[in-house]
Formats: C-alpha cells, sequence, structure tokens
C-alpha cells in the first residue's frame, strides 16, 4: 500500500512531464496536440538509435535528440499547424491526428513491432530497498527531473520577455499583436519548447519502461489526463494531475490486480472529467 | 450562380436514386465477387462515415471514441451467436441496443465536456473497453472468438447485409435532416448559441443524435465482424475505425451528405491499392489527410458547394 503511494507519486513526476508540454500548447494556442504521444515516443526511438549506432554516451544522446525534436516542432508548427490554425480548431485537430498515425507507422515500418528499452545504469538500482518500501533510482530521477523541468518552465513563463509573450498570447491573442508580440512566432516557439519537454519525457520513459510504436496513444491519453485533471494551460496543476493519475494507478493495481492498473487511472480521470469538465484546478470555466 | 445538379424537374432526383438502388441491388448478378466485396466494404464505410459525421458535422461532437460501438457491436456478435448460439440477425440487433444502452449511460458524463474534451474522453472511454475486454474472461481475454456462426454465409449475402445496413444508414441520416430536429441540428452547426436562443435544446438535441449514431455503429460492428469472422479487443476497439472514418469524412467533406459516400468510395478503393505498399499504406493515409486539410479544409464537397454551389443529396426544403 504505501509502496503503491510512494510509487505512485513518483510516476507522478514522469507524467507531468509528459503532459507538460500538451498543456503548453493547449494554453497558448487552444490546439490540443494529437501527435504528443507519438512525438515523445520518436524522441525516445531517436535517442535509441543514436546511442545504439552512433555513440554510447546518453547524455549526448539526449542533447542530440533534443535538437532533432526542436527542429520537428518548428517545421510541424511553421508549415501545419500555423496553417490551419485560423480555420477553427477541428482542422488543426485533425492535422495533429494526420501527424500521429504518420508517426506511429513510421516507427512500425522502421523499428518492428518488437519492445525496446534504453538501457541505463538507472534502472535496476533501488536508493531506499527495505522490506516494506523500495524506491527504484529510476523513478526517483524521473520524478525529480519533472519537477525541475516544471520549476525552470515556470521561471520562463513568469520572468522573461519570451514567457511574457507567451502568457500575453494566450490570453489575449489580438491584444498581443497590437503590443508588437508576433503571435504565429511565438507559437512556434512554444511548440518547440514543447517538443523539448518531450524529448525529456521521452527519453525518461523509454528509460523507465518498455515501449512500442504504438505507445504513443497510450501516453497521449496519460498526458492528456494529468492536463485535464491539472487544468489545461497551468503548469503547476500539470504537476498535481501527474500524482493524482499516477496515484490512481498504482493504487488501482495495487487493490484490482495489476490488470486493472491503466483502466483504473482511466476510471479515474473520467470520474473527474465527469465532475469537473475543465479541471481540478482550473479557475472558472476556460473555453 | 447555383448549379443544380440532378434536379432538372421534379422527377430526375427519385428516379436517379431509383437507377442507383436497382444498380446496387442487381449488383451481384452482373458482376464478379470481387467488386461484390469491395462494394460490401465500401458500403459498411460509408454507413459508419454517415454516423460519425451525424455526431462531427452536425452536432458539433468531435468524437474518437466511435470504435468503443464498433467493438460492443462485433463481440455482441461474437458472443450471443457463437458462445449462446443465438439468431445472428438477432445478435447484431443486441450489438446496437447494447451500444444504445452504454452510450445511454456514459452520456451525463461525456456531454459535460465539449470540444476536444469530449474527442478525447470520448476516446479514454473506448479505451478502458479495450483494457476491460481484455480482461474480461467471458470474451477469452485478449485471445479473440472465432465467430464461426458467420461462416454460413458467402460474400453475396454479406454484400446484402451490408446493403441493408449501408442504406439504413444514410436514409436515417437523411430523414433525421428533413425533420424538425435536422433543422435544430443545422441551425446548430451554424451557429450554437443562435440555435440555443431561438429555443433550440442543444442538450436533448445532441444526446438524440448520439444515441442514434451509437445504435447504428453497434449494427454496423456487428455487420462487419459477420465479414471479419475473427474479433480480438486490440482490433475491435482499435483506434483505426475513428482513423479510417475521420479520413473518410474529411476528404469526402465534414457535414454533407454526400461527403462519407464519396469518402468511403476513395477510402476503399485507396486502401485496396495501397495493399501493394504493405507497411507505409497507414503513412500515406495520414499524409494525405494533412495534405487534404491543407489545401481543402472544408473537404471535396465543401470545396465542390462552395465554388459551384452543387448539391447532390440536399436535405435542404426547396421553395416553390
Amino acid at each position: 500500500m504505501l509502496q503503491s503511494l510512494v510509487n505512485g507519486i513518483l510516476l507522478g513526476g514522469l507524467y507531468a512531464i509528459i503532459g507538460i508540454g500538451m498543456s503548453l500548447v493547449f494554453g497558448i494556442m487552444r490546439l490540443t496536440n494529437l501527435a504528443h504521444g507519438d512525438l515523445m515516443i520518436l524522441a525516445t526511438y531517436t535517442t535509441l538509435t543514436i546511442v545504439t549506432s552512433v555513440t554510447g554516451n546518453l547524455w549526448i544522446a539526449v542533447a542530440a535528440t533534443i535538437l532533432v525534436m526542436v527542429a520537428l516542432g518548428f517545421l510541424i508548427q511553421n508549415f501545419l499547424v500555423n496553417r490551419v490554425l485560423d480555420k477553427g480548431s477541428e482542422p488543426a485537430l485533425l492535422v495533429t491526428f494526420g501527424v500521429s498515425i504518420f508517426i506511429s507507422n513510421f516507427l512500425l515500418k522502421v523499428f518492428g513491432a518488437d519492445n525496446k528499452i534504453i538501457q541505463n545504469s538507472l534502472a535496476s538500482k533501488n536508493v531506499i530497498s527495505t522490506e516494506h518500501l523500495s524506491i527504484s533510482a529510476m523513478y526517483l530521477f524521473s520524478f525529480l527531473v519533472g519537477i525541475a523541468v516544471i520549476l525552470s518552465l515556470h521561471y520562463i513563463m513568469q520572468k522573461t520577455y519570451f514567457g511574457r509573450s507567451i502568457r500575453a498570447t494566450s490570453c489575449d491573442r489580438m491584444a498581443a499583436e497590437l503590443n508588437g508580440v508576433n503571435t504565429k512566432r511565438t507559437f512556434s516557439y512554444a511548440m518547440m519548447v514543447a517538443m523539448v519537454t518531450a524529448a525529456i519525457a521521452g527519453v525518461l520513459v523509454g528509460s523507465t519502461f518498455v515501449f512500442y510504436p504504438s505507445s504513443g496513444t497510450q501516453y497521449l491519453i496519460i498526458a492528456f489526463g494529468v492536463v485535464v485533471i491539472g487544468g489545461m494551460g497551468s503548469l503547476v496543476g500539470t504537476l498535481v494531475g501527474g500524482i493524482v493519475l499516477g496515484v490512481a494507478q498504482l493504487m488501482g493495481g495495487h487493490i484490482f490486480g495489476s490488470a486493472y492498473q491503466m483502466l483504473s487511472g482511466y476510471i479515474v480521470l473520467l470520474l473527474i472529467l465527469a465532475i469537473r469538465p475543465n479541471g481540478l484546478l482550473s479557475v472558472g470555466a476556460r473555453k | 450562380m447555383k448549379l443544380k445538379l440532378l434536379s432538372k424537374g421534379t422527377y430526375g432526383k427519385p428516379l436517379c436514386f431509383l437507377v442507383i438502388m436497382a444498380l446496387l441491388v442487381t449488383l451481384p448478378y452482373w458482376s464478379g465477387e470481387y467488386v461484390v466485396s469491395i462494394m460490401m466494404l465500401i458500403l459498411l464505410y460509408m454507413a459508419m462515415g454517415q454516423m460519425w459525421n451525424l455526431m462531427a458535422g452536425y452536432a458539433g461532437l468531435l468524437s474518437l471514441g466511435m470504435q468503443a460501438f464498433i467493438g460492443i457491436g462485433g463481440y455482441s456478435l461474437a458472443v450471443f451467436s457463437t458462445t449462446y448460439g443465438l439468431n445472428i440477425f438477432v445478435s447484431i440487433l443486441l450489438g446496437g441496443i447494447f451500444s444504445l444502452i452504454f452510450a445511454f449511460f456514459i452520456s451525463p458524463a461525456l456531454f459535460k465536456m465539449s470540444g476536444v474534451y469530449f474527442a478525447i474522453g470520448s476516446w479514454v472511454v473506448a479505451e478502458s473497453l479495450l483494457l476491460w475486454f481484455s480482461n474480461w474472461e467471458f470474451v477469452r481475454y485478449a485471445q479473440g472468438i472465432n465467430i464461426t456462426s458467420a461462416y454460413q454465409f458467402d460474400t453475396v449475402d454479406l454484400y446484402y447485409i451490408a446493403l441493408v445496413v449501408g442504406v439504413a444508414a444514410a436514409l436515417v441520416v437523411y430523414l433525421l435532416l428533413r425533420s424538425k430536429s435536422g433543422l435544430a441540428l443545422m441551425a446548430m452547426r451554424d451557429n450554437s448559441s443562435a440555435a440555443e436562443t431561438l429555443g433550440i435544446e442543444l442538450y436533448k438535441t445532441k444526446l438524440r443524435c448520439y444515441l442514434i449514431s451509437s445504435f447504428m455503429m453497434g449494427i454496423i460492428g456487428g455487420a462487419m465482424y459477420l465479414y471479419q469472422a475473427y474479433i480480438l479487443p486490440s482490433a475491435a476497439f482499435s483506434i483505426g475505425w475513428t482513423v479510417a472514418v475521420t479520413f473518410m469524412v474529411i476528404i469526402g467533406g465534414i457535414g454533407t451528405m454526400e461527403g462519407p459516400i464519396i469518402g468511403a468510395v476513395l477510402y476503399v478503393l485507396f486502401n485496396q491499392y495501397l495493399y501493394q505498399f504493405p507497411g507505409i499504406s497507414m503513412m500515406i493515409l495520414g499524409v494525405t489527410a494533412i495534405l487534404i486539410i491543407l489545401v481543402a479544409p472544408n473537404g471535396i464537397m465543401g470545396t465542390l458547394h462552395n465554388k459551384t454551389g452543387i448539391e447532390i443529396l440536399s436535405a435542404r426544403r426547396n421553395v416553390g
């Protein structure tokens, strides 16, 4: 019980990074990026490929992956999403759906359907290992990285010109443009930041769990769950959402058996959505 | 300048539909088995497209979870007709009824969400069903069920079943749109707050659409699995159904009745063609969908209609 609770909280940190990119994109351009999970898994495969065939150093591979994902984020935003964003939310949603289908099938074609994992030194270690409680080093590391990413994003959003332009655009796009913010460029920057978080999340997920080309769907739902529970566009809410979902899954798995782990997470998500359709921490209705 | 196609005089349109229906009914007598099986798929996908379009194009309910009902329909067919030995058509009908009941029970929760929340909420419901069925002994977990009762049908039988389902789906949508709730639906599609101000009960109208589509989707799922004859949770509740249906309606034209028909024809033929490229067919599908949204966000029919005013299957009333 205690074990599930602790692991659930730690897992929540990882879930928060999975969701934060989606939350950022939704907060600023009201776009649900249905390709978020697949982009994240794409980052996982990119890291894996660089580690196994270019350099053995995981850190270099992570840095390279982040660069690749940022470039990809820029391309997707500039050439696909920005073009349809003015035509209402549905075309943009469907464009990201198309990207999602493309990426997952591309991964299937290139890497095959077998499960993979990124080898690392933390995966098999335990920080604490007693009879009642053991804490995996990887879980703890993911949690700490999650907190660090959220804190630094929070700082960027509050203290820098870039963050202010993002917040201004998300509050009132017209007013932001009148004040000299190039909102389409801001959208691109936001997508690039989201891709940095997706790359980091992808590497952490790939080092913690096995993954398949089709894993994107599962993580998209987790990202969505995190964002919805926490309230779309709220950074602190993302962490709360991650922890709620992580604890719900592991406690559900503990009580009903591990087969029902994901299912209990989904059901808690649906319940929260039904009771508070705008998220736990949302301030009023944001449409 | 508005062109009115196929509507010269009062008799042009009904005559045209009679000819098309006659061709469809007699198809197995004058064409090969391959054409019949392709037409069967087109009819089933068209039916799915009509139902998804009814929700997304008219009621403003963009659902990514219609595979929930395909799965329920398929599993009802499998369980009732093979395990309990019930009549096949009764089993398919039960699939529709179970879909309806399920839709009714989740609707209070789902309908609190709007827009993207609804889209993904409905997807999470479908994913939950996938997980539930994969862990349910009653449906043999994730091992799947052979629908042995479906073996008695040949391609021609399956084609006629698909024809009934397809025509029923199109007819349901057509009649619904021509009725009073159709007017309400179109008013909602064009401007939901204006529609509400004029006294349209948004919730009730949306719920009616959702229940009708769910019921029909369950039936279509049954018919589809009569053809597949083997059901797996991961395939029956796969997001792939929604991918297909979204693709069809988008390229055909969302919010039009012709859209799903054109979309289904293109999708099935395109898919047959893509069989030559195993592995990359879905990638090509994704890219095509993106390109079409970039070039013609209203789909083929929408763009045609905007440019020329052509409407083939108009749900509008003609005055005078």
